[in-house]
């Protein structure tokens, strides 16, 4: 679930069309339009969540978050999706369905699961229903990766696009001889796969 | 026993930064309050290493300590007509007020020209959650003049590259390695001891600072609280960071100030070093604080809630010291982003192994912190008190913590604040996260409480501590900790 409080404004006196706001919006909701000279940012209001990817990363200082007049929220609502399916999909993952997956909106991992049951395939169809890599951008994207692949889907990066590149190695992909290697330099794998296995085991709070 | 205490120590003065509270609305600190105190550092553990900074010498004793550090390092490498990117990190700047750190980098550049010829020398500032914050630094600093207009702030939404490691691929900013050589400038401050839990310490910024979300996200979900930080060591080890490594050089804070600068050719090496030190001076302060019963804290520097610091210690490590988190026998501390992700639906822990906060922290007085870091999680944690409502606004307006203010309360002034935490949490001790260079700032209550423990705690760490965490992190040290360190 996503507060969304604030959204992007271009001012397009300073914008140069540079594109990288476009290159790292979360949510696909700013696009350069135009030919040559003329060629400016412009936000999609619907789409947008106010997130501040664009206007922190423009170096022209063209862009900027300003108040929404009345607050909305975004959500999918885990019970609309059978349960069932949701924890087959997040053990699958290797997520407990309750584990929280982006801290800046507190999401849990049944939240992207029921997005992707109800027809999300990117990251970015994620985002624009649950809100999660709306905050700081950075921390969710691999549970949220690891969910649509367990889901079968087709990972695709924005072409172009900065906004990720693509899935990383988990704990149960690090090489038995790595594990061995470095146990006695304070690298605990064995340890905390047991621990993520228990997680896996553990009874929802709920 | 009636102790006599020191007058409390001023903090610096609040920054101007696009992530916090207008500097002007900060009018009282918590150091201005009746019955705070100063208990100096070395006072507490006499045998801390001196500073060079702060010191009558002021940066100029930074310039000497990097300059000589430098003098044995190999830069053969480097030849006249390469480029190289220092690599920094914006935390460097927020350790005494960023004039040390400034310094360093300023001092590497001029021996690396000076030594190899090289003209085309940069820097690229990487970053946390705050991703213009490396760039006021080097406003403030003067950084790009000094680096010809090539000084820059990455950040981990910036174009990436990707870079093949020994288990599998990961992702680092292009413009980290846009260049024939680099260097690594970083600090030895212990920092996010809950995250990393002091295991490659000095290899971090490989997995974090220089890497994209990709990379960090692997970190904090993929590879478990003890190995998260080998995110950082699988890239540093890559053929592509090594073919363009050169060497280390690390700014060595302790809790009474700056001990000076090492330098390395070897990143294990040096780690190892500053790893025996801060177990001695950081584990001291740390084990301290775990130590206190009770207290409220009162949030007061320019940083984001967690980052705020007593004696060197940040406040996410106290928040997380109901189980000492140096020790790794200890899966899930009191906080860290595992820890946090665990938790259910019904606000309680979805395994037993998950630590719970500190509970000595009765209550967070809030007066002068800013955004840009997920903090939900403090509010809902501990009772919250938000010092006016310009501060409240930095966390309304925050995209990482629009719901702050849901689990906080307001209050008109600090005075307010900390008179209703004081009821909140049955307790009058006092401790102030504000930053105070080489002193904590406390109530004389909890004052007394610190100088009455300190002893104790000075010989845990060096007998028994010290010599616990260096064995579970296969560094070679006698048993008497002390002795090895020196």
């Amino acid at each position: 679930m996503r507060v969304i409080n604030m959204f992007a404004e271009v001012d397009p006196v300073k914008c140069t069309g540079c594109r990288t706001c476009e290159r790292v919006c979360p949510t696909l909701s700013i696009k350069v339009q135009g030919r040559k000279e003329g060629k400016k940012a412009a936000v999609t209001l619907n789409t947008c969540v106010g997130c501040g990817a664009c206007s922190e990363r423009c170096q022209f200082g063209a862009v900027s978050l300003k108040d929404l007049a009345v607050p909305r929220t975004i959500r999918v609502d885990p019970k609309a999706v059978d349960g069932r399916k949701i924890s087959d999909l997040c053990l699958k993952a290797k997520l407990h369905p309750e584990q929280v997956v982006c801290f800046c909106t507190g999401t849990r991992a049944e939240e992207v699961a029921a997005s992707i049951l109800l027809g999300a395939s990117s990251p970015e169809e994620i985002s624009r229903t649950v809100g999660a890599r709306t905050g700081c951008k950075v921390e969710c994207i691999q549970p949220i990766l690891r969910l649509l692949v367990a889901a079968g889907r087709d990972l695709k990066p924005v072409e172009g696009g900065w906004q990720w590149y693509g899935l990383t190695p988990t704990i149960w992909d690090i090489p038995e001889s790595v594990v061995k290697k470095y146990s006695s330099r304070g690298f605990y794998f064995e340890e905390d796969r047991a621990l993520f296995t228990k997680l896996l085991e553990a009874e929802g709070g709920d | 026993m009636v102790a006599k205490f020191n007058p409390s120590v001023r903090p610096l003065p609040p920054k101007p930064s696009r992530y916090g509270p207008d500097p002007e609305r900060i009018k009282t600190r918590t150091v201005d309050l009746d019955g705070m105190v100063s208990v100096g550092v070395r006072d507490l553990f006499p045998d801390f290493a001196k500073s060079i900074y702060p010191s009558k010498k002021g940066v100029k004793a930074v310039r000497e300590a990097t300059v000589a550090a430098l003098e044995k390092i190999d830069m053969s490498m480097i030849r006249p007509g390469d480029s190289v990117n220092i690599l920094g990190s914006h935390h460097g700047f927020t350790i005494l007020g960023g004039d040390p750190y400034a310094e360093m980098l300023k001092a590497t550049r001029d021996v690396i020209v000076e030594r190899t010829g090289a003209k085309d020398v940069r820097l690229r500032a990487g970053v946390g959650l705050r991703f213009r914050e490396s760039d006021e630094y080097i406003e403030r600093f003067g950084l790009d003049k000094y680096f010809d207009g090539k000084a820059r702030g990455v950040a981990p939404i910036d174009e990436g590259i990707p870079i093949e490691t020994e288990i599998g691929t990961l992702y680092g900013i292009k413009k980290c390695y846009d260049a024939d050589w680099i260097v690594h400038a970083h600090n030895s401050d212990v920092r996010e001891i809950h995250f990393h839990r002091h295991v490659d310490r000095a290899v971090k910024p490989f997995g974090m600072s220089y890497a994209r979300l990709e990379t960090r996200s692997t970190y904090h979900h993929n590879l478990g609280p003890r190995g998260a930080n080998f995110a950082a060591r699988a890239i540093f080890n890559s053929d592509f960071v090594q073919k363009k490594w050169t060497f280390a050089t690390f700014l060595k804070p302790t809790p009474a100030g700056i001990a000076g600068v090492d330098a390395d050719n070897d990143l294990f090496a040096l780690d190892e070093r500053l790893s025996v030190d801060n177990f001695r001076y950081y584990g001291k302060i740390l084990t301290l604080l775990s130590r206190i019963d009770e207290c409220v804290a009162v949030l007061d520097f320019q940083a984001p809630i967690p980052y705020v610091f007593s004696a060197g210690m940040i406040f996410a490590n106290f928040s997380a010291s109901s189980v000492d988190i140096f020790d790794l026998d200890h899966p899930l501390p009191g906080y860290t982003w595992y820890t946090e992700s665990f938790y259910g639906k019904n606000g309680k822990p979805l395994i037993p192994d998950v630590a719970p906060v500190n509970p000595a922290i009765k209550a967070i007085v809030v007066n002068y912190a800013w955004g840009g870091y997920p903090s939900v999680f403090w509010a809902k944690m501990i009772p919250t008190i938000v010092v006016g409502e310009w501060q409240a606004d930095v966390f309304r307006r925050d995209p990482q913590n629009v719901e702050f203010m849901k689990h906080a309360l307001v209050a008109e002034d600090l005075q307010t604040g900390i008179e209703m935490a004081k009821r909140i949490a049955g307790t009058d001790k006092v401790i102030a996260f504000d930053g105070a260079p080489g002193a904590m700032n406390v109530s004389r209550s909890l004052a007394s409480d610190l100088v009455r423990m300190a002893p104790d705690v000075d010989g845990d760490v060096d007998q028994q501590l010290v010599p616990k965490w260096c064995r579970q992190r296969g560094i070679a040290v006698g048993e008497d900790a002390g002795v090895a360190a020196e």
